[in-house]
């Protein structure tokens, strides 16, 4: 397994659209006006300077593949078919991590507290987007180092959470990413403080050149 | 090479680069999971055909296999101590493959790893990585370097500049651009090309992670300039997932179709990245001896940049603004941050002034008893992480400068160097290696000239010197030095006199503006004043307040006078949003019903609305029935036909609970009791369940829509609330969970309301339950928050028809 990797004070692309979509946002049926504009458009502003991302990362050899499990190198099994499936082409995996920190969430507390529902909305809509980013960033940022071997990563992740990929099995990934040095923790019920933290594992692919 | 032989060597033509190496050395046999510079190294005879192939292709430059060949990377397979030989042996064999037929370029990539503050790496960690690659390099006899394949200009920053302490071979630079004309790491073409020409690279340009038609557009945005000639390599297109697999499935003939519109953007140099092979080379090559390249463009105007963006500092443009509120002279409040090494404080000025429209920001360390040389290293770094705006770094000292120009990700300005012996002697030589722009102040070592003649000696005195580097006038901003009126009337106009002579003779200037008033009572008059006449002779920028409005104004209004704001666009724009905003505040100023108050979530006019339809005589519970009411209705109409989203239902929500608040008071008891008497509602997020953002919003809307809720928070354990429903007398108890992990406390709690004899309905909702799940022990589902207010109300409805 190779070392942990941490990324910290990045500014990931992302389409502000996806907030919008977080929301309920239609295109074409929904109508903003100019001042709700402004609010949302401040507000996410304001989400984007307290969001304090931080990113890990760490590749790990896939040991076996049953097309139910995937055992890797360190004995951990991670389950579910839909994942199986994802890494059926490799033989290595990066798993990640990304959080929007504890600052946002705080703020969020606030307003929700100040009677600033719609502002805190808007603004955890923007924390999941930008922590999502971290992820796509990450992605890239791995595709890139990976392409000099011929490799490249494959186009989907995974989170627990996702199909019959269960929640239960953050627990291996806060453990092989040491998530707590990222300022992360998991309660008793696998959820991630803060709130906004995210994990995924992604497979490593060949590069087919002809 | 020399770097004037590589700047003649594109006079010829279209230089062709090599292609792929690591894939066509895959095929030979090289291990995915080997180091490639180290198999390459030891399989001499697989490098020599796949280089070779590409000479023969009609290769000009050849890269050495050695991209991953620093010492940062190679320490990630244990080979670190052999950093030097492995990169000697590499450059020998691309020597042999060229066999005299091809230049040979030092190859040099990323580590792999990012630098302070994004990774752990530090700038000097990075620059020694290199450093060991280069020694190896320069032994194996390359003829010039290439880095390539770079998405952090601080990290490209720190490879050229390992390669200029070492050599004065030419550099070509090239960076990977994504989709959307940025690196990953965010910056754009045209910064990377300023920061990286200025720093010393003889060629600078894309290749890697698109295709050619992506990089038509890259090499456009670069061109008008570019001092440099471009390079492209761009990928056999861009990457798709075919069979689990990456494939660029881009053929040569296709990808060599644009080579014409590569030239044709501005191209010197055409070669391939990811997916191309000796085919694709021998076609470019072939296409492009019919290609005539247009040469490297000659500017006559100022270039500086962050790692975020550039600016032009241009004489027929608007005058720039350096913001002069990062300097602690005379501020006591910076001061004290400074010593206390309290950057939030440094940050906020940055943003302050940015939003007041500077364009560059003056950062000055200067305290007495202060490590300079820390002090402002960190200034930049904290300003470089707050705000987007090159920076002028404000410094007499050259250890001070120089350790913050080694960090600072882009192109600065020094502020100032001036006819003093040691300091040209000292700080030239430093802007030189940087490649920063610097403020030319016309002072010497017998103080300040009085007469304008005097300081125009002293300008032309240091333009020399500062040729003898390179620099062209387009480097330099000459200050016309201020000097106070207070101490002498002619002050001003000797300061102008300057200026004049600096415009006729092609120097953009600059002024430190408020020295004109020192000493003066009401200093910004004269500033203002002094700011309109240094325009009206030519001034190009001002250090100054960017937080005056005054001065603002002058400045915005001086540029349309000058034509320097062609059709007073900016100053049209600027003014125009302005009278839009005083608008808006009459607009809000006219009071809206109230019933569009809530329809427009206007939370804070809606209390005046409801008092104002209180004094026109209407009673409390007429402004509910006919106004808050059916616009609350109105808006979760409006939110059922999509056409308000999530934050315009609460937004009306909030409004609506503005207006009971204000309300309140003028509610007798009996009117008040048909309010909020719809049902009483016990709320909770589960047990172990932490996300509550979505309950709180049920809670606001519940409420809104007559509802008493007793809200229990998050985490609750099921018995706390069943005590809860009895003791408030629920009829209806509202449970919420966000994880598969936590929504099996909802049977738990349903099946103890059941054991307790409740007759409470129990509604549920959030991200992971349906409505299998909720009816599976009884209880309702609430599809999301509005959908709850309206299951709640047919509960109640049930319950007092039941």
């Amino acid at each position: 397994m190779d070392n942990i990797k941490v990324l910290r004070a990045i500014r990931p692309s992302y389409n502000r659209n996806f907030i919008l979509s977080r929301l309920g946002y239609k295109r074409g049926i929904t109508g903003i006006n100019e001042d709700f504009q402004k609010l949302l458009d401040g507000t996410v502003k304001r989400a984007e300077s307290l969001c304090s991302l931080v990113l890990a990362y760490r590749m790990v050899g896939i040991d076996e593949n049953t097309g139910e499990n995937v055992r890797l190198e360190d004995g951990t099994v991670l389950s579910g078919k839909a994942l199986s499936r994802m890494l059926s082409q490799s033989q290595r995996a990066v798993l990640m991590a990304s959080t929007a920190g504890q600052r946002i969430m705080e703020e969020i507390r606030t307003l929700m507290d100040s009677g600033r529902a719609s502002e805190a909305v808007i603004m955890d809509a923007a924390a999941s987007e930008i922590a999502d980013a971290g992820l796509d960033f990450l992605m890239e940022y791995i595709g890139t180092s990976l392409r000099r071997q011929g490799k490249a990563l494959t186009k989907h992740r995974f989170s627990p959470g996702y199909g019959d990929f269960c929640i239960e099995q953050q627990a291996h990934f806060a453990r092989l990413l040491e998530i707590e040095k990222l300022g992360i923790s998991i309660t008793e019920t696998f959820m991630l403080v803060p709130e906004k933290s995210v994990l995924a594992v992604a497979g490593i692919v060949d590069i087919k050149t002809d | 090479m020399t770097r004037k032989e590589f700047r003649k060597y594109f006079d010829k033509g279209i230089v062709i680069l090599d292609g792929a190496t690591g894939t066509q050395l895959h095929k030979r046999g090289m291990p995915a999971d080997a180091c490639p510079e180290k198999w390459a190294a030891e399989n001499p005879e697989a490098l020599i055909a796949v280089q070779r192939s590409y000479v023969e292709s009609g290769t000009h430059i050849l890269y050495t296999f050695s991209m991953g060949g620093n010492a940062i990377k190679l320490a990630e397979y244990g080979l670190r101590s052999q950093t030097r030989e492995i990169n000697r042996r590499l450059a020998q064999l691309s020597r042999e493959a060229a066999s005299g037929k091809a230049l040979v370029a030092g190859d040099i990539s990323s580590c792999g790893m990012l630098l302070e503050p994004c990774g752990e790496i530090t700038f000097e960690q990075s620059v020694e990585s290199y450093k060991e690659q280069i020694r190896g390099l320069l032994e194996g006899g390359v003829d010039l370097f290439v880095i390539e394949t770079m998405m952090d200009i601080q990290e490209t920053r720190s490879a050229l500049i390992a390669i200029r302490e070492l050599c004065d071979l030419p550099v070509m630079v090239t960076m990977t651009f994504e989709d959307g004309m940025r690196t990953l790491m965010g910056i754009d073409p045209v910064t990377a090309l300023v920061t990286l020409q200025s720093l010393g690279a003889d060629a600078v340009g894309c290749n890697c992670s698109t295709g050619p038609a992506e990089m038509v557009e890259i090499i456009k945005a670069m061109k008008p300039y570019a001092k440099v000639p471009l390079i492209v390599k761009p990928n056999a297109g861009k990457p798709r997932l075919v069979d689990g697999k990456t494939v660029f499935n881009m053929d040569a003939n296709t990808f060599c179709s644009y080579a014409e519109a590569l030239v044709g953007a501005g191209a010197n140099a055409l070669g391939g990245c990811c997916g191309t092979t000796p085919e694709y080379i021998r076609k470019l090559s072939a296409i492009a001896g019919k290609l005539t390249a247009e040469k490297p463009v000659e500017t006559t105007f100022a270039m500086v940049s962050s790692n975020r963006q550039t600016v032009f500092i241009r004489r027929d443009q608007p005058l720039t603004v350096i913001g002069e509120r990062l300097n602690p002279t005379g501020k006591k409040i910076l001061r004290e941050a400074l010593i206390r090494n309290d950057m939030d404080k440094v940050a906020q000025l940055a943003r302050e002034q940015m939003e007041a429209g500077a364009d560059l920001l003056d950062v000055n360390a200067g305290v007495p008893g202060l490590d300079e040389k820390k002090a402002l290293t960190d200034m930049v770094r904290a300003v470089m992480d707050a705000v987007p705006l090159p920076l002028c770094l404000d410094s007499s000292s050259p250890e001070a400068l120089e350790t913050a120009l080694r960090v600072y990700p882009g192109r600065a300005v020094i502020n100032s160097i001036s006819g003093e012996k040691d300091k040209m002697e000292r700080i030239l030589p430093i802007a030189a290696k940087y490649g920063a722009m610097f403020i030319l102040l016309p002072i010497d070592d017998a103080g300040v000239p009085e007469r304008a003649e005097d300081r125009i000696a002293i300008i032309q005195r240091v333009y020399e010197a500062a040729r003898f580097y390179g620099f062209s006038k387009e480097d330099i901003l000459v200050d016309g030095v201020v000097m106070t009126v207070a101490a002498g009337s002619n002050a001003a106009g000797e300061t102008l006199k300057v200026l004049k002579w600096c415009s006729n003779s092609g120097f953009s200037t600059v002024i430190g503006l408020s020295n004109v008033s020192f000493g003066l009572p009401a200093r910004e008059n004269v500033n203002a004043a002094f700011l309109a006449m240094a325009v009206a002779g030519g001034l190009t920028s001002a250090i100054l307040n960017p937080n005056s409005r005054q001065l603002m104004d002058i400045k915005r209004a001086s540029d349309v006078l000058k034509a320097r704001d062609l059709d007073a666009r900016e100053y049209i724009r600027h003014y125009s949003a302005m009278e839009s905003k005083s608008g808006q505040v009459q607009t809000a100023k006219k009071r809206p019903a109230v019933f569009d108050a809530v329809l427009n979530g206007m939370s804070g006019e809606i209390a005046g609305a409801v008092l104002a339809d209180l004094d026109k005589g209407l009673s409390p519970k007429e402004i509910i029935d006919n106004s808050l009411i059916p616009a609350i209705r109105k808006v979760g109409e409006l939110y059922e036909e999509k056409k308000y989203f999530l934050p315009q239902l609460i937004r009306g929500a909030e409004a609506m609970e503005r207006a009971m608040e204000a309300l309140a008071p003028y509610l007798d008891k009996e009117a008040y009791a048909d309010i909020g008497k719809k049902g009483t509602v016990v709320m909770a997020t589960v047990k172990g369940d932490i996300h509550d953002i979505g309950k709180n919003i049920v809670v606001l809307l519940l409420r809104n829509h007559g509802f008493e809720v007793v809200d229990l928070g998050k985490d609750v354990p099921a018995d706390r609330i069943i005590q809860a429903a009895k003791d408030n007398n629920a009829d209806i108890i509202g449970l919420s969970a966000l994880m598969t992990t936590t929504m099996t406390e909802m049977p738990k709690v349903a099946g103890m309301a059941a054991k307790a004899g409740l007759k409470a309905g129990i509604m549920v909702g959030g991200a992971v339950l349906d409505r299998e799940y909720a009816e599976s022990f009884g209880a309702c589902y609430a599809k999301d928050a509005y959908s709850t207010v309206k299951l709640a109300e047919s509960l109640v409805r049930d319950m007092g028809s039941g």
